[in-house]
């Protein structure tokens, strides 16, 4: 019929034209281009070069997968037919087992330099990575064998970006991110517990319509989705500057919306563009649903970010076998302390003072 | 023992214009960002009436604290001017432990404190035990200003590059941030109570001396008058 694949699917009526141009557009408004970018977008997702994209599976949950099927602007369907060659992913794909290996080891070598490898979960370094095998090589031998042959890295949710969960101390399995093993290539981290798959999206057509990577932060993460901290966009945010504060969840003023700053938002130290984006295409996100913020976005969020409703985390002392103190037990125990040390320096001053008066009078009547 | 009074003493002038106004900068800035910082922490009182009236409060308070913290910045960095530009009893070299006199006066000002010996040090410049611990309190403002400026603009290429190489996350800094501020009301109590105690123990008259910059220091001491006959009489 001389109709390009894309196109028989548009036809087809797979997906409607219109929920194919939304995507683009919503992509470019994710990145905050300005929308004259939008058909050079639809050309370069068109393009029957659709960029290949290999999906790798390390230590995860699958959350980020099951979020970007929940993906709404463009859903799903969209995004892998149109948009990318999704041309191998553990979850989403028939192929099973001696299959499954052969479609990986075709995807990659068909299409060295011009896939897109995207890692889910944290990679294990510990007793040269056993923690973590696929089909009898350890993730770090898999992630040598695609991620340098790729023209693009997106680490893919807080564990592929910085290890995640598994990397949490002790972190047993000596759990890593991508960007710790992979040098020499772009590596974008999209991190998040799971990520917005608008960024993922926005990130995959930013590198398809120019070729090269967004702007990155100190972290690798794009700054059009990671540049400014929950707590600047939030909604919430009138309340915090008014000093109207959520004292307890379901007390009154949580009932009115008040800030979730003493029940311990992190949204004053984590990037991310949730309060803007939002989720599931229904405008729901974590603050608005009226839990703080938990900090999924930044590195090492299970070691500095918990305990998850209090402000700061706990100090580990080693006596007795560890306690783990809240920071202002530790000031108020230091301030105490050293009211105690000047009580008792003051008195034994004093008690000195009496007693060497006494005595020199003593002494002077002896005379 | 009774000490010998009346005593001749000469009335020495030690502490440079510039060094009096750091250190009363630094302390009514220090008072500021204290009792600010603490609100910030964990402001105590929810506003519940603010929904008739605004007041602001939390926006305002963080608003001082980041005046005063401008003014904390700027403090250290007359202090640290001087550890270069003071006078001689403003340089570290006079007040560290970094060689036998200072040493042997640092022991010395340890057993002094912990009623060991009666002997008060009449020293023209810092005793050594205090200069250590001011230093160690510069150091510990250093951070604070450090840690402060990438809270307050972690958006800024050179502050995120040098913050993140420094502390970690904004979160890590916050945290670095809060348990320096207790070490800054653990050093007032025992800073206000030490010159209290001084002014009962000792005949210099510190306290006085943090305004005209003087100290009294006893005629019949072995420090010669020429020595004393230095020091710049500026005020
Ligand atoms: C002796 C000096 C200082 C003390 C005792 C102090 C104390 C504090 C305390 C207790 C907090 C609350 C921490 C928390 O739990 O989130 C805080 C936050 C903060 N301080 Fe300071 N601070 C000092 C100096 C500075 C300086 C020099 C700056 C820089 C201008 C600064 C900027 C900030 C910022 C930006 C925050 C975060 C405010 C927020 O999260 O809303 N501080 N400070
Ligand atoms: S709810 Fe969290 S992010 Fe929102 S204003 Fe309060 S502290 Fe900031």
């Amino acid at each position: 019929m001389g109709k390009k694949g894309h196109e028989i699917e548009l036809a087809g009526g797979g997906v409607s034209r219109r929920t194919f141009l939304k995507g683009c557009a919503i992509a470019a408004a994710t990145l905050g281009l300005s929308p004259e970018v939008v058909p050079r977008m639809v050309k370069a997702a068109m393009s029957p070069k659709r960029p290949p994209v290999i999906w790798l599976h390390f230590q995860e949950c699958t959350g980020c997968s099951e979020a970007l099927l929940r993906a709404a602007r463009p859903d799903i369907a969209t995004l892998i037919l149109d948009l990318i060659s999704l041309d191998y992913h553990e979850t989403l794909m028939a192929a099973a087992g001696k299959q499954a290996e052969e479609n990986l080891h075709n995807a990659v070598n068909k299409n060295v330099g011009k896939f897109i490898c995207v890692v889910e979960g944290g990679i294990p370094t510990k007793d040269g990575g056993i923690y973590c095998k696929i089909g009898g090589k350890t993730a770090m031998e898999i992630l040598n064998e695609v991620a340098p042959k790729a023209k693009a890295i997106i680490a893919i949710g807080t564990c592929g970006a910085f290890g995640g969960v598994q990397a949490a101390k002790p972190n047993p399995t000596g759990a890593v991110g991508v960007q710790d093993l992979i040098k020499g290539r772009p590596i974008i981290n999209i991190p998040g517990c799971p990520p917005n798959p608008e960024n993922f999206l926005a990130t995959v057509v930013q590198i398809l319509t120019y070729g090269r990577p967004p702007e990155l932060d100190e972290l690798g993460r794009p700054k059009f989705a990671y540049g400014r901290k929950i707590h600047d966009h939030c909604e919430r945010r009138p309340h915090f500057d008014e000093g109207r504060f959520v004292e307890r969840f379901g007390d009154p003023g949580h009932k009115k919306g008040y800030c979730l700053y003493k029940v311990g938002c992190k949204g004053p130290v984590t990037y991310s563009n949730c309060s803007v984006e939002r989720f599931c295409n229904i405008g729901a996100w974590p603050v608005g649903a009226g839990h703080g913020c938990i900090g999924c976005t930044e590195p090492g969020f299970w070691d500095t970010m918990t305990p998850i409703y209090k402000h700061l985390p706990g100090i580990y002392i080693p006596v007795g076998g560890g306690i783990r103190e809240q920071a202002e037990e530790i000031g108020k125990v230091a301030v105490g302390g050293a009211a105690a040390v000047i009580a008792a320096h003051a008195a034994v001053g004093i008690g000195k003072k009496i007693f060497s008066l006494r005595c020199s009078t003593e002494k002077k009547e002896e005379k | 023992m009774i000490r010998k009074e009346p005593r001749l003493y000469y009335r020495v002038f030690v502490w440079s214009g510039t060094l009096r106004l750091f250190h009363w900068t630094l302390a009514f800035s220090t008072f500021i960002l204290i009792l600010t910082g603490i609100y910030i922490h964990y402001p105590p009182i929810t506003t519940k009436w603010a929904e008739f009236k605004p007041l602001y409060i939390m926006a305002t308070l963080r608003y001082w604290h980041f005046a005063a913290g401008y003014f904390f910045i700027c403090a250290l960095a007359v202090r640290f001017y001087l550890f270069f530009a003071g006078n001689q009893y403003e340089r570290p070299t006079d007040f560290l432990p970094i060689n036998k006199r200072n040493l042997k006066s640092l022991i010395h000002n340890i057993k002094f404190y912990l009623y060991l010996t009666d002997e008060h040090e009449c020293r023209m410049g810092h005793t050594v035990l205090a200069g250590t611990i001011y230093f160690v309190l510069f150091i510990c403002g250093v951070i604070m200003g450090l840690t402060g400026l990438y809270l307050l603009y972690p958006e800024t290429p050179l502050i995120a590059k040098a913050g993140h190489q420094l502390f970690g996350t904004p979160q890590q800094a916050r945290l670095i941030h809060y348990l320096l501020n207790w070490f800054f009301i653990f050093f007032i109590m025992v800073h206000l109570y030490i010159a209290v105690w001084n002014d009962f123990n000792a005949p210099d008259a510190i306290i006085s001396g943090a305004f005209s910059g003087s100290k009294m220091m006893p005629a019949d001491l072995e420090c010669p008058i020429e020595e004393l006959e230095k020091i710049p009489f500026e005020k």
